[in-house]
């Protein structure tokens, strides 16, 4: 049992959770290609793999926010500010400086956020809700609403740029993603992150810097969102002011899917990972089989619900069996 | 009834607070309260429910800031001690709350905030979690305690055993002080008298104790000193073998024996 592939298998994705993604997703993948052969491909798995890492890459600094108890709901304005403000300055500025500029920025927005979440004990969720607004406000004034034009056709570059034939968003996923699993699971601060989100008391009573953890991370999640941002941007050859409208609920909702417990100290980056693929592969399939493409909405909801209700369901299972262990013990002694 | 007091080679205060004022709003938790702790001296910190006694560890410890006073470690005044300076000197404290990590397993709440790093890439430290599973271990089963699972979160364990892995915590990096908040509230009678023993064990190898006790036979089971707070102010500090229990609760309650202490 303990060398069964499955509990090989278990153990390289890292816990029962992730098995369960992983398995749903072949499922996903093996119901699509039923009705759209075609679909199993290396050039499309290129193209969902390109979609999927635009909140594949927030998705990163997300999970960080909310495994420390924290979060962040103006991503999606944070994305829209600094793919216009790429854009604008691309058209005085070098273009690299364009785009170091917007993943600059996008770390000052979520420095921003993390000054005021640490200084204002008031929810997070409020805070940002506020910031939300305010930041797309911002984008909104500096392109009066437009998108921008007349960008140099340089500013394309970074983002249609390939690596080994990979362009560059699957290259930065990838990358990052690895170095988020490895900074998560296996460093002092990924340790600190968990611990300040199962008991932000404790933690500092242990000494833990929380300051420097609430800022750094949110401050990282905005970088990442600004070079998810600029990548897109790039991509496109421009930005607008509506860029990201709705953005934060797509990212939010695959980190949840992916086992991060909304409550802080629970979570792993290869979960999201494999969450971020499960909803573009649901997104993308259910086009490529021709269904009416806004039931894609209803079902990558569902997976959300299910998929939290299951985990509800086997911990309260487990408590159950915990405590019939328990009585057997005590009678039997 | 007393422990002998071991009379300590060095008679220097290990930490000392000097006339520490505190206040929550316009409540005056603590007014100056000055207390000398010197190696492997028990003392039980006594007094009734917002006396200041929480308040007294809690700034020892460096989670609350005093308003005035101030703190010495050794020779060294400290102007703002904050948790991780006090854990640096080896000050530890086991709290009534335990503040452990629900989420996180025995271990891991063990070696909180001092986890062994086996490689630094940048600014990334690489926790070594072997030795880290290895010398919470050898910690936890040397204090003598039963538990085997140190990787299962401690939210799954019992009352008593997180109480151990709160005590393993502390007694791991406390070379200096070492603060119980009411210790043995949650625990059975047997629970208690190895605590009590532990205190006692912990105070032999030169370390300065603080105990905040409610329970009067705790207290003169293990205290070479007791020093009572009664409304943020010290009322009575004294040898335990120089003090009777009729004392002790009139200055912790203000009525009078003796001396008029309203």
């Amino acid at each position: 049992m303990k060398n069964s592939p499955g509990a090989l298998l278990s153990r390289m994705l890292g816990g029962g959770r992730n098995l369960g993604l992983f398995t749903t997703l072949l499922l996903a993948l093996l119901l699509i290609s039923l009705f759209s052969p075609q679909y199993l491909s290396i050039d499309n798995a290129m193209v969902v793999a390109l979609q999927v890492s635009f909140i594949g890459l927030a998705s990163l600094g997300t999970a960080f926010l909310i495994v420390s108890g924290n979060v962040d709901l103006s991503i999606g304005s944070q994305y829209a500010m600094c793919a216009v403000s790429a854009a604008l300055l691309a058209k005085q500025l070098p273009v690299s400086l364009a785009w170091l500029a917007g993943i600059a920025l996008g770390a000052a927005l979520g420095l921003i956020n993390g000054l005021m979440v640490w200084r204002i004990s008031i929810s997070p969720i409020i805070v940002t809700l506020g910031t939300l607004t305010i930041f797309r406000g911002i984008a909104l004034r500096i392109t009066n609403g437009f998108g921008v034009r007349g960008v140099p056709k340089s500013f394309s570059w970074l983002g249609e740029a390939t690596f080994l034939g990979v362009p560059t968003p699957i290259c930065a996923l990838v990358i990052l993603g690895i170095v988020a699993h490895l900074v998560l699971q296996y460093t002092t601060q990924g340790r600190h992150l968990f611990a300040f989100g199962g008991n932000r008391q404790a933690a500092e009573a242990a000494g833990i810097n929380g300051k420097g953890l609430v800022l750094t991370s949110f401050a990282l999640n905005g970088a990442l969102v600004g070079l998810s941002a600029v990548l897109a941007a790039s991509r496109f050859g421009t930005a607008a002011p509506t860029f990201g409208v709705g953005f934060e609920l797509d990212v939010i909702a695959a980190v949840i899917l992916g086992g991060v417990a909304f409550t802080g100290g629970e979570g792993s980056i290869i979960g999201v990972m494999l969450a971020v693929i499960l909803l573009g592969v649901i997104n993308s399939g259910l086009i490529s089989t021709g269904i009416d493409p806004h039931y894609a909405q209803v079902v990558k909801g569902a997976a959300l619900v299910i998929a939290v209700a299951l985990d509800q369901l086997t911990q309260e299972q487990q408590e159950r069996h915990r405590k019939k262990l328990a009585v057997l013990e005590r009678a039997g002694s | 009834m007393n422990a002998p007091m071991p009379m300590p080679a060095n008679p220097t205060p290990v930490v000392r607070a000097v006339g520490i004022t505190r206040y929550f709003g316009g409540v005056r938790a603590l007014e100056n309260v000055s207390l000398d702790l010197m190696p492997g001296q028990i003392v039980a910190l006594v007094g009734d429910n917002g006396a200041g006694k929480t308040t007294l560890v809690k700034i020892l410890s460096g989670i609350y800031q005093p308003d005035e006073g101030s703190i010495w470690l050794g020779d060294t005044e400290v102007r703002h001690l904050d948790p991780r300076r006090a854990r640096e000197f080896g000050i530890e404290t086991v709290y009534q709350q335990l503040f452990l990590c629900d989420n996180l397993g025995a271990a891991a709440n063990v070696m909180l905030g001092r986890e062994p790093v086996r490689r630094r890439l940048g600014p990334f430290r690489f926790m070594d979690n072997k030795r880290a599973l290895r010398e919470a271990r050898e910690h936890v089963a040397g204090l003598g305690v039963d538990l085997d699972d140190l990787i299962t979160p401690v939210r799954r364990l019992s009352g008593g055993q997180r109480q151990a892995i709160a005590i393993a915590r502390a007694t791991l990096g406390a070379h200096r002080l070492i603060q119980f908040d009411e210790p043995t509230a949650a625990l059975g009678i047997r629970q208690t008298r190895a605590t009590l023993a532990l205190v006692e064990r912990v105070a032999a190898q030169g370390i300065a104790v603080i105990v905040i006790s409610h329970n009067l036979d705790d207290v003169f089971a293990v205290a070479h000193r007791i020093v009572a707070l009664r409304l943020g102010c010290i009322s009575l500090d004294t040898l335990a073998s120089q003090t009777t229990r009729e004392q002790v609760v009139a200055c912790m309650t203000g009525m009078a024996f003796g001396k008029d202490h309203s």
